[in-house]
């Protein structure tokens, strides 16, 4: 048996690893990565499990600046007006996008089955303004996309008329791919050990939440919490334990802004509507940094308490935000007109 | 014989135009696969006409004509399918040769090397493409059209929508995941991403039953090339059995001249393999596909397509008065069979079909030829394999496990060529009753184990819900109190779309499953 060259057996090593090397490039095609997201708060201590909260909810962890506001309650304008007017109060738009962010505005575009004013949807001109906005603090990139379990991406964006909208001021809709869901852990998650999220959310500058005010069965109300719901990937896990587990993925995801939409409100059939007689036309947009806050005075506008959402309380125990709005300093606007 | 200096000059002047023939010839047959895949790959999303996107079908006349004879309702889409006769009573088989999509995919894949000297299998094999058209067309006579599972343009269309597509898709997601890793690759994957998709790809990904099968048998139809050059051409089409047999009296037929040396390159050349020594390399109309290689080939430029009136001759192949009948007889038996047997309705429980359909009239208009399949953007619609019996194999069904019935859609009604699923407004189908869904309260989580779970009344689209909720309070099987919201099923309202079943988070099969509508006795 003749002896194997130096070159040879190099040569042989060299197409081994390479082997080994395209193996694990197509085993990975399967899995996917894990990416660690890059915009978490620092830990924070966490309450204890049960869902009740004492008397008066704990510090959050970014205390809002002593001039402004927690939270802009603008009514009886145009939509577009009332975010402009709403977020001018709550400290600019500059207060929350800087220049050259990676902007991504969440709106809830849920279903594809009926046009926006059947408050199903967000209200088209409310995210175009939140678009507008940020191009003028000079955001890098504007998208706006959300994860419909409806119909299809395509479907909804048109039929929402979110998309019209969105690209007359210049932002982006993005259909989110399955490529991008990545399996993520949840530091701070008491239920909810890891999720699959969309990865580009994740590593996004800002995240700015605009949910439309709505009955759930469920959940009672779909709110801004709620609404980040459209992020992950398999979202039928989380309605085990529904309330724990929206607090958790609202750790995760911390949204810097929260802009309610309540031009329109869904007082029941929700979330998938469908009947006019069941929305109430109320021209209010809420606007705060703290999510859980802005939660909280939605659900005054459908006769109830903060209290009465799970997942405002356990947000509120977590120390998310705050929801004791008596201590807030609420700031109501009226547009005139 | 040696030709002359005169005679080769001749000849290569003949040859560069005859080139040219061939050339064009080529670029039609790609031009029309890319248009044919073209009109594929944008049927999804309406984002054209649907009388457009499914024109290859309705130039099909074999559909068209089956159509028509099983269901006895003329379609004025139909009439498109004239062209094509039109068009062979002219040219003869040029549809094979120049527009089949099929015929083009074969000749890409003539396995000319791989063949070599292999022989092809006898004359009379030819006869079996007749045979099966005879078949197809007694058959839609009983109103019954099973046997247009063998259309080359159904076939092409199926394989494309649950085999090829969605592989390709795979392939795709597997690489867009694999270099997501790598940050810096995010906006070009984006760029791409959004370039291909919803234009090319699905937005989510798809998967259909069968797709193995569906794939296998193409497959199979290519392989079959080894065999004989355009075996599938020559030997079993039955849309080819029928241009064929109308091209007998077309206007233009081969004719080899008087300077003929018998060299026999023409009959080396001819895909057909149509070229006959025996009767001085003439062809037989009914199997020339019009490609012109002869022409090309022949040194002589002997080879012309002059004009002909009368009909040419008929082969031994061709069908006989008794084959004809026989065939009849034997179609008529077989339906006879397919009717006692009972498969059809045993698994009828979850045979939902597609709004507006009923399942009969589906059966006898149904051409199976995918493109609801395709169109739908859930992948709902699927095909059945064994549900609805031999009989109703490739009819589409839906598989709310697979995909629902998407609320704001009513694309599968639109595009259907013939109309089998009735082209209703949006409104209109959601008014249709596809089927009832019905909960297993032994697996329901609520109802089962006490826990929290109201997907099913979460997702239905129904602006007034076909699930309500009512509210237990008491122990669960441990003895905890506990309050839990449970869902039942409002069997007036539901109309079946299936999503309550979709989104089931219970394990493997969903708990709340659509059952077929209430149909009436069983014969």
């Amino acid at each position: 048996m003749e002896r194997i060259t130096r070159r040879e057996f190099l040569r042989c090593m060299a197409a081994g690893l390479g082997a080994l090397t395209a193996g694990e490039l197509l085993a990975a095609c399967g899995r996917g990565a894990t990416i660690t997201p890059t915009h978490l708060p620092p830990p924070v201590l966490v309450p204890p499990a049960e869902t009740e909260i004492a008397a008066s909810s704990p510090e959050p962890s970014s205390t809002t600046p002593p001039e402004y506001p927690d939270l802009v309650v603008a009514r009886g304008g145009e939509p577009r007006e009332l975010v402009r007017q709403a977020l001018e109060r709550l400290g600019g738009i500059g207060r929350f996008v800087h220049n050259g962010d990676d902007v991504i505005v969440k709106p809830n575009i849920c279903v594809a089955y009926n046009t926006y004013e059947y408050a199903a949807t967000t209200n088209p001109w409310v995210v175009a303004a939140l678009v507008e906005l940020c191009w003028e603090a000079g955001a890098g990139r504007v998208r706006v996309m959300d994860n419909p379990f409806g119909g299809t991406a395509e479907e909804a964006y048109a039929r929402s008329g979110i998309q019209d909208q969105v690209v007359a001021a210049g932002g982006e809709m993005e259909v989110m791919a399955g490529y991008k869901f990545v399996m993520t852990d949840v530091p701070q998650g008491l239920d909810l050990g890891q999720c699959a999220v969309y990865g580009d959310v994740l590593s996004a500058d800002v995240v700015i939440d605009v949910p439309i005010a709505k009955h759930h069965s469920l959940a009672r109300l779909t709110l801004g919490m709620k609404n980040l719901m459209g992020v992950i990937a398999r979202r039928e896990m989380i309605h085990a334990n529904l309330g724990q587990r929206i607090a958790d993925l609202t750790s995760l995801i911390h949204p810097a802004l929260t802009v309610v939409d309540a031009v329109r409100i869904l007082m029941a059939g929700g979330p998938t509507g469908g009947n006019l007689a069941d929305v109430r036309q109320l021209d209010t947009v809420i606007a705060s940094a703290d999510i859980v806050a802005a939660d909280s005075y939605a659900t005054t506008l459908f006769g109830l308490l903060p209290d009465d959402l799970d997942y405002i309380r356990a947000g509120a125990a977590m120390g998310l935000g705050r929801s004791d709005l008596a201590n807030l300093k609420i700031e109501e606007i009226a547009l005139g007109a | 014989m040696r030709l002359s200096a005169l005679d080769a000059r001749d000849s290569r002047r003949l040859r560069r135009r005859a080139r040219r023939w061939t050339t064009i010839r080529k670029l039609v047959q790609y031009a029309t696969l890319l248009v044919f895949i073209g009109l594929f790959v944008a049927s999804r999303g309406s984002r054209w006409p649907a009388e457009v996107v499914n024109l290859p079908m309705r130039l099909d006349p074999l559909a068209m004509l089956a159509q028509l004879l099983a269901s006895r309702t003329f379609l004025a889409g139909s009439t498109l399918a004239l062209l094509t006769l039109g068009l062979t009573l002219v040219f003869g088989r040029a549809w094979c040769g120049w527009l089949c999509p099929l015929g083009t995919v074969l000749d890409l894949f003539s396995f000319r090397r791989e063949r070599g000297q292999h022989q092809p299998p006898p004359e009379s094999t030819r006869a079996v493409k007749h045979g099966l058209l005879l078949a197809i067309l007694s058959a839609a006579l009983f109103a019954n059209l099973s046997l247009m599972v063998l259309d080359p343009l159904t076939l092409v269309y199926r394989t494309l929508a649950t085999s090829v597509w969605p592989a390709l898709d795979r392939l795709v997601i597997a690489a867009e995941t694999a270099l997501y890793r790598i940050p810096i690759l995010h906006p070009l994957l984006s760029g791409f991403d959004r370039l291909v998709r919803p234009s090319v790809l699905p937005t989510a990904p798809v998967f259909y039953r069968g797709a193995l099968v569906y794939a296998g048998v193409f497959l199979a139809v290519v392989a079959l090339n080894l065999w004989a050059e355009r075996f599938w051409c020559r030997y079993l089409c039955p849309l080819g059995g029928f241009l064929g047999l109308l091209s007998k009296v077309a206007l233009l037929r081969r004719e080899v001249g008087g300077r003929c040396t018998e060299c026999g390159l023409c009959a080396g050349s001819c895909p057909a393999g149509t070229i006959d020594e025996a009767k001085g390399y003439a062809s037989d109309p009914a199997e020339c596909t019009m490609c012109l290689e002869c022409l090309e080939t022949c040194a002589r430029g002997d080879v012309r397509f002059p004009l002909h009136l009368g009909a040419a001759d008929w082969s031994h192949y061709d069908p006989s008065r008794r084959q004809a009948l026989t065939v009849l007889a034997a179609t008529a038996g077989g339906i006879a069979l397919l009717g006692s047997d009972l498969v059809a309705r045993r698994n009828g429980a979850h045979l939902i079909r597609p709004p507006g359909t009923l399942d009969e009239r589906l059966l006898s208009q149904c051409i199976r030829c995918g493109e609801c399949i395709h169109v739908c953007p859930t992948a709902a619609l699927q095909p059945a394999l064994t549900e609805a019996g031999l009989e109703g194999l490739w009819t589409p069904m839906l598989l709310p496990r697979l995909g629902y019935c998407d609320y704001a859609c009513n694309a599968c009604g639109q595009v259907c060529p013939v109309q089998a699923i009735p082209p209703l407004s949006l409104e209109e189908k959601r008014r249709q009753v596809i089927g009832r869904a019905h909960i297993d309260r032994n697996r329901c989580i609520p109802w089962a184990d006490y826990g929290s779970c109201i997907v099913c009344e979460e997702m239905c689209p129904l602006p007034e819900k076909a699930i309500s909720l009512d509210t237990y309070e008491g122990p669960n099987a441990l003895g905890d109190p506990v309050s839990v919201q449970r869902p039942q099923v409002i069997a007036e309202r539901c109309i079946g779309c299936g999503i309550c079943e979709y989104k089931c988070p219970a394990a493997g099969e969903a708990a709340i499953r659509v059952y077929a509508p209430a149909a009436g006795p069983l014969f």
